[in-house]
C-alpha cells in the first residue's frame, strides 16, 4: 500500500502517517516527494512524503462473520460471554484456509481471558467442538482478546532466556510450571543458542514442565 | 445466568436439543445444575477425558465469580 501525506515539516507529516495507520515509525518507508523549507517572512514550509506499508504489517482490521459458519460461531461465541454476564462483541481477526481466528473485545476482557488464559481456552475448546459439529471437522478456531496470545508468547520467551542466564550464572537447575507442549516447545526453542544450558519436559500427560539445566561447555564437543 | 448458560452450550454440542434439561438446586453457598441429556448425547457434553465438561465447568466457575456463589455441575446419566 502507498499512500502520501503533507505537513510543515518532514516530522509532522510522519506524525500524521503513524495515527492514520496505526502504526509504529519502524513499521514503514517513508520517502520524501517534495520539500518546502520554511523560508524568510510569511512563507511557510510544506513536506509531501509518500509511505509505504507491507500489506502484512497493517493492524488487522475488524471484521464481521460473512457465511453461515462464521454468523454461527460468532453468535455462539458472543452468546455464551453474554450469558456469562461478560458482554462483548466478537469479529473476525483472520481467516485461514481451515482456520479462522476470533477477537473478543469487552471491557471484561481480563475474567474472559482468566488466570494464564484457562478461561479463553475452554471457551476456545467449545467452539472448536461446535465448529466440528458444523463444518464435519474442517474448520478450527482460534480466539483472543486484548491479544492475549501473542503477549504470553513473548514474555514465555522472554522468562526462558531470563532463567537461561541464572542457570548459567548458578550453574544449577530450574523447574518451570506446567505448560502445553506448544508453550513447551517455545522454551525449547528459545534456550537453543545457550550452548552450556539445555532443556528437558518432566512429567507425565499434556501439562507437563520444563526444566532448564546446566550441562557445561565442553562435554558435547 | 448460570442455568441459562448451560442449557445454551448444551444445546449447541448435542444432536437432540428438545432433550437437554437443565435443573437447578440452590443451596446456601452453593448452586448445583443437573444437566440431563439424550443418552445418545452424555458423549457430546462430557468429551474424551471429559475435556468438554471440564471446559464447561470453568466457563461456570468464572460466571460465578459474579456472584461469589459456587456452582457445581452435574451431568446426570
Amino acid at each position: 500500500m502507498v499512500k502520501e501525506f503533507e505537513g510543515r515539516t518532514e516530522k509532522e507529516a510522519i506524525d500524521k502517517a503513524v495515527e492514520e495507520l496505526g502504526l509504529n515509525r519502524d513499521e514503514f518507508d517513508v520517502e520524501i516527494v517534495e520539500a518546502q523549507k520554511s523560508g524568510f517572512l510569511f512563507k511557510k514550509g510544506k513536506v509531501v512524503i509518500r509511505v509505504h506499508v507491507d500489506d502484512e504489517d497493517l493492524p488487522p482490521e475488524k471484521k464481521g462473520p460473512e457465511n453461515d459458519f462464521e454468523h454461527a460461531i460468532v453468535d455462539f461465541v458472543e452468546n455464551v460471554i453474554a450469558k456469562m454476564g461478560y458482554p462483548g462483541t466478537v469479529s473476525i481477526s483472520f481467516r485461514e484456509d481451515k482456520k479462522i481466528g476470533l477477537r473478543i473485545d469487552s471491557e471484561h476482557s481480563s475474567i474472559l481471558i482468566g488466570r494464564k488464559g484457562k478461561n479463553l481456552d475452554a471457551i476456545q475448546l467449545l467452539a472448536n467442538v461446535v465448529a466440528g459439529k458444523l463444518t464435519n471437522d474442517e474448520m478450527r478456531v482460534v480466539i483472543d482478546s486484548e491479544n492475549y496470545r501473542s503477549r504470553r508468547e513473548q514474555n514465555l520467551i522472554r522468562m526462558a532466556r531470563k532463567i537461561g542466564e541464572q542457570v548459567r550464572r548458578t550453574k544449577g537447575s530450574r523447574l518451570l510450571e506446567p505448560m502445553n507442549p506448544f508453550e513447551r516447545r517455545l522454551i525449547h526453542t528459545a534456550l537453543n543458542d545457550f550452548e552450556d544450558v539445555d532443556t528437558k519436559s518432566e512429567g507425565e500427560g499434556l501439562y507437563k514442565q520444563v526444566r532448564i539445566y546446566y550441562r557445561g561447555v565442553d562435554r558435547d564437543k | 445466568m448460570e442455568k441459562e448458560l448451560v442449557a445454551y452450550i448444551a444445546k449447541a454440542l448435542v444432536d437432540e436439543p428438545d432433550k437437554v434439561e437443565v435443573n437447578m438446586i440452590e443451596g446456601e453457598k452453593s448452586t448445583i445444575l443437573e444437566l440431563k441429556v439424550s443418552p445418545n448425547d452424555i458423549g457430546k457434553v462430557i468429551g474424551k477425558h471429559g475435556r468438554i465438561a471440564k471446559a464447561v465447568r470453568t466457563i461456570l466457575s468464572a460466571a460465578a465469580t459474579k456472584t461469589g456463589k459456587r456452582v457445581v455441575l452435574e451431568i446426570l446419566d
